[in-house]
C-alpha cells in the first residue's frame, strides 16, 4: 500500500481520484490549494503526489518546484487537463505526466511505474 | 536684220511661237518674261544669233556672253532647288520619324521605327543596320538587332513586297513591328554575339563615336587603321557609318549601317543626314527604356502590395485565431474536467455492477459518450496548442540545442557545417518556445536554401547587458540589401513567394515575442541575425 496526496483544486476530481486509487489499494489523502498541500506534506509522508498544474490562482509547477527543492525523493505525477505543459522544462522536473481522462487506467499504470521506480531506486543493490 | 524668233516683239499671238503652250498665254504679252522661259532655248533664237554674228552685228558676241551666264545662272538655280526639294523631302521624312516616335513608348515599337526608317527605300536607303545598346551600367556596348537582308535573294524579296505594298514609313515600322520584329531580333544572331564591346576600350572606334559624340564614315574598313580587323570582318563590308546615339550626355548605344547587298557608296551627305536622326532615336530609346522600367516598377510595386495586403490579412487572422485559441482552450479545459468526472464515476459504478442491473446498459452509455467527447476534446485542444501563444520559462540553450541537432541531421553530407557555441549558466528566460523554435528553424532553412556547399551555420547565445541574445550566422552573401529586404519589406523578387511570407511571419512573431530582433549584413562573411530576451520576466510580458 502506498500513501499518495492528490492535490486538484477540483472537489469531484479529489473525490473521483480517492475512490478509484483507494480500489486500487492506496491510501490517498486529498489537498485543494498549494497550501493545505504544504501542510499535509508537513504533518505526514507520502509515497507519491497526484499533483494538478492548474489550481485556483496558483501555478501546480510552482509548488513542484517547491517539492523538488525540499524533497527531492518524493515523486510526482502531474495530473492536468492540458497537454501542452508536456513540453514545458518546468514540466519535466516531475516524474509522470498524465492528461486528464474518464479511464483511469493511464493514470493508475503510470502512479504505478513510477511507485516502482522508486521503490527500485531505494532498494540497496546486492553485491554480485 | 528680219528675225526668225519673236524675241524682238513685245506682244505677239500664239501663231508666232510654237513652244508657248494653252495655259501660258500671259507669257504672249511680256517679252522679258517670254525671252527667259522659252527664246533663249529656241532654235529659232540661235539661228537668229548666228546670223547677227556672220552679219557682223556688235551686239552679238554680248548677247552670247549673257546668254551663256543667263543658262549657268539657270543651272545653278536648277541645282539650288533640286537640292533644297531633297532637304524639304528629308526634313518632311524627319518630322514623320519624330512624330511616330514621340507617340511610341515602347521599345521595340520605337527600334522598329528607327530601323525602318534608316533601312527603307522611302527612309535613307541603307541596306543593314545594326543596333548595339550600353548596359544598365554602361559597361558594356552589346549587339541588340540587326535589319536587313541577308542576301540577294532575301533582298529582292524584301524590295518587291516594299514597291507591292506601296506603305508609308509609319505603316511600314508597325507592319515590321507586328510581323517581323522578333524574327529580325534572331536573324542576325551570329553577328551581334560578335558585337560586343567594353566601355573601358576607349581606342576602340565604337566606343571613341560615343565618347566623341559623332558620326564616323569609314571607308576601306579592312585597311582602316581605326578599324579593328575582327569588326570588319564580322561585318563584311568595307563601308559603314557608325552613328552614336546619345540622349541628355547619356550614352544609349550606336548604330552601324551600310550597303552590303548594293554596295552603294555611302556619302559624307548619307552621314550628315542620318546624324539628325539619331537624337530623336536617342531619346525615344532612353525614353521608351526608362518606360520599361517604371513599369516593371509598378508592377513590383503592385505586387508588392497586393502581398503586404495579403500578410496583413493573415496577420490579422493569425490573431484571430490565436484568439479563438485560447477561448477554446479555456473552455475546453472547463469541459476536461466535469467530463472526467463523469466518465470517471460511470467506470467507477460498472466495475462493481451486476451483469443484469438495469443501470448496466445507460452507464456503459455514459463511458462511451465521455470517451467520444473526450476524443473531440482532444482535437480541439491540439488546435488550440497549435495557434495560441504559450509564453512560459524555457532554457534558451536547450532550445537552441534541440534545433541544433534537428539542423545537424538534415544537413548531413551536405556540405554545409553546423557550429553551436552556448554560454554557460544562463538563466531561464520568459518566452514562447513553439513559436520561436519555428522562427528559427525557419531562419536556417531559408540560410540552407540560399546557401552554395561548403558553407556555414552558427548558432550561439550570450548574455549582454541584462539580455539574453540568440545569435544566427550563415555564410550566405546576400545581394545589397537582400538580408534586411527579407525582413524588413516586402515584394522583394529574389526569394521565392511562400518563403518570403514565411520570413515575414517569423519577423512578425520575433520582433513579438522579443525584446529586438535584427538582421545584419557582415561584409563578405554572410548575415547575422540577432534575438534580445530580456532577463526580467515583467519586461518580456509587456512583449
Amino acid at each position: 500500500m502506498s500513501r499518495i496526496l492528490v492535490v486538484d483544486d477540483e472537489s469531484s476530481i479529489r473525490l473521483l481520484y480517492s475512490h478509484e486509487l483507494a480500489d486500487e489499494g492506496h491510501e490517498v489523502t486529498t489537498a485543494a490549494t498549494a497550501a493545505e498541500a504544504a501542510e499535509k506534506l508537513q504533518k505526514d509522508d507520502f509515497d507519491l503526489i497526484l499533483l494538478d498544474i492548474k489550481l485556483k490562482n496558483e501555478s501546480g509547477l510552482d509548488l513542484l518546484q517547491k517539492i523538488v527543492k525540499e524533497r527531492h525523493n518524493l515523486p510526482v505525477v502531474l495530473c492536468t487537463a492540458f497537454s501542452c505543459y508536456k513540453d514545458d522544462f518546468s514540466a519535466w522536473l516531475a516524474d509522470g505526466y498524465v492528461v486528464k481522462s474518464s479511464d483511469l487506467q493511464e493514470l493508475k499504470d503510470e502512479i504505478k511505474r513510477v511507485l516502482e521506480k522508486k521503490a527500485a531506486r531505494n532498494t540497496p543493490k546486492l553485491m554480485g | 536684220m528680219q528675225t526668225e524668233c519673236c524675241w524682238t516683239k513685245e506682244v505677239i499671238t500664239p501663231d508666232q511661237c510654237r513652244n508657248i503652250s494653252t495655259n501660258e498665254m500671259d507669257l504672249l504679252s511680256s517679252l522679258e518674261r517670254r525671252f527667259l522661259a522659252k527664246c533663249i532655248e529656241c532654235p529659232l533664237f540661235v539661228g537668229d544669233q548666228e546670223r547677227l554674228t556672220k552679219e557682223g552685228n556688235p551686239t552679238a558676241p554680248l548677247l552670247r556672253i549673257l546668254i551663256a551666264e543667263i543658262n549657268r545662272k539657270n543651272s545653278k538655280l536648277n541645282t539650288l532647288v533640286g537640292f533644297l526639294d531633297s532637304r524639304n523631302l528629308e526634313i518632311q521624312f524627319l518630322h514623320e520619324i519624330v512624330s511616330v516616335l514621340q507617340t511610341s513608348l515602347e521599345l521595340d515599337e520605337v527600334l522598329s521605327v528607327a530601323l525602318t526608317a534608316i533601312t527603307s527605300g522611302k527612309g535613307f536607303g541603307m541596306n543593314r543596320a545594326f543596333l548595339l545598346l550600353t548596359d544598365k551600367d554602361r559597361t558594356i556596348l552589346q549587339g541588340y538587332m540587326g535589319v536587313g537582308p541577308r542576301n540577294y535573294q532575301e533582298a529582292w524579296e524584301i524590295w518587291a513586297e516594299v514597291n507591292r505594298d506601296d506603305l508609308s514609313l509609319r505603316e511600314m515600322a508597325r507592319h515590321f513591328h507586328e510581323t517581323k520584329f522578333s524574327e529580325e531580333k534572331t536573324k542576325f544572331h551570329d553577328i551581334l554575339e560578335h558585337l560586343t564591346f567594353p566601355m573601358s576600350d576607349e581606342g576602340h572606334i565604337l566606343i571613341r563615336s560615343l565618347n566623341e559624340r559623332r558620326a564616323i564614315l569609314i571607308s576601306d574598313a579592312f585597311h582602316h587603321p581605326d578599324v579593328e580587323a575582327h569588326l570588319a570582318h564580322t561585318l563584311g563590308v568595307d563601308t559603314f557609318l557608325i552613328l552614336p546615339l546619345i540622349s541628355r550626355n547619356r550614352r544609349i548605344g550606336v548604330i552601324l549601317a551600310d550597303n552590303f547587298i548594293t554596295h552603294k557608296p555611302i556619302t559624307q551627305q548619307d552621314l550628315h543626314s542620318m546624324e539628325t536622326l539619331t537624337f530623336p532615336v536617342a531619346f525615344a530609346i532612353e525614353r521608351a527604356s526608362l518606360y520599361e522600367r517604371l513599369n516593371e516598377d509598378l508592377h513590383k510595386l503592385t505586387v508588392a502590395n497586393a502581398k503586404l495586403h495579403e500578410q496583413q490579412e493573415l496577420i490579422v487572422r493569425m490573431e484571430k485565431m490565436a484568439l479563438l485559441g485560447k477561448i477554446t482552450s479555456s473552455i475546453a479545459h472547463s469541459i476536461r474536467n466535469p467530463l472526467t468526472v463523469i466518465g470517471g464515476f460511470a467506470r467507477s459504478l460498472l466495475k462493481n455492477i451486476a451483469e443484469n442491473d438495469p443501470k448496466k446498459e445507460p452507464l456503459e452509455n455514459i463511458v462511451q459518450k465521455s470517451k467520444q467527447l473526450e476524443d473531440v476534446l482532444s482535437e480541439v485542444l491540439g488546435y488550440a496548442d497549435s495557434v495560441f501563444p504559450a509564453m512560459d520559462e524555457w532554457d534558451v540553450n536547450q532550445l537552441l540545442e534541440n534545433i541544433y541537432q534537428e539542423v545537424q541531421k538534415k544537413t548531413e553530407g551536405a556540405g554545409i557545417s553546423v557550429t553551436l557555441d552556448l554560454a554557460s549558466q544562463l538563466p531561464m528566460t520568459y518566452l514562447d518556445y513553439r513559436q520561436i523554435s519555428y522562427c528559427i528553424k525557419r531562419i536556417i532553412a531559408n540560410s540552407i536554401k540560399a546557401m552554395t556547399p561548403p558553407g556555414e551555420i552558427h548558432l550561439g547565445t550570450k548574455v549582454e547587458d541584462d539580455e539574453i541574445v540568440i545569435e544566427i550566422r550563415d555564410t550566405v552573401q546576400p545581394p545589397e540589401r537582400e538580408a534586411h529586404e527579407a525582413f524588413l519589406n516586402s515584394g522583394r523578387s529574389e526569394l521565392d513567394e511562400a518563403c518570403d511570407m514565411e520570413l515575414s511571419f517569423c519577423r512578425v512573431i520575433l520582433e513579438n515575442y522579443s525584446k529586438s530582433f535584427t538582421v545584419e549584413r557582415c561584409a563578405g562573411k554572410g548575415r547575422r541575425y540577432l534575438l534580445h530576451f530580456s532577463l526580467k520576466k515583467e519586461d518580456s510580458d509587456h512583449e
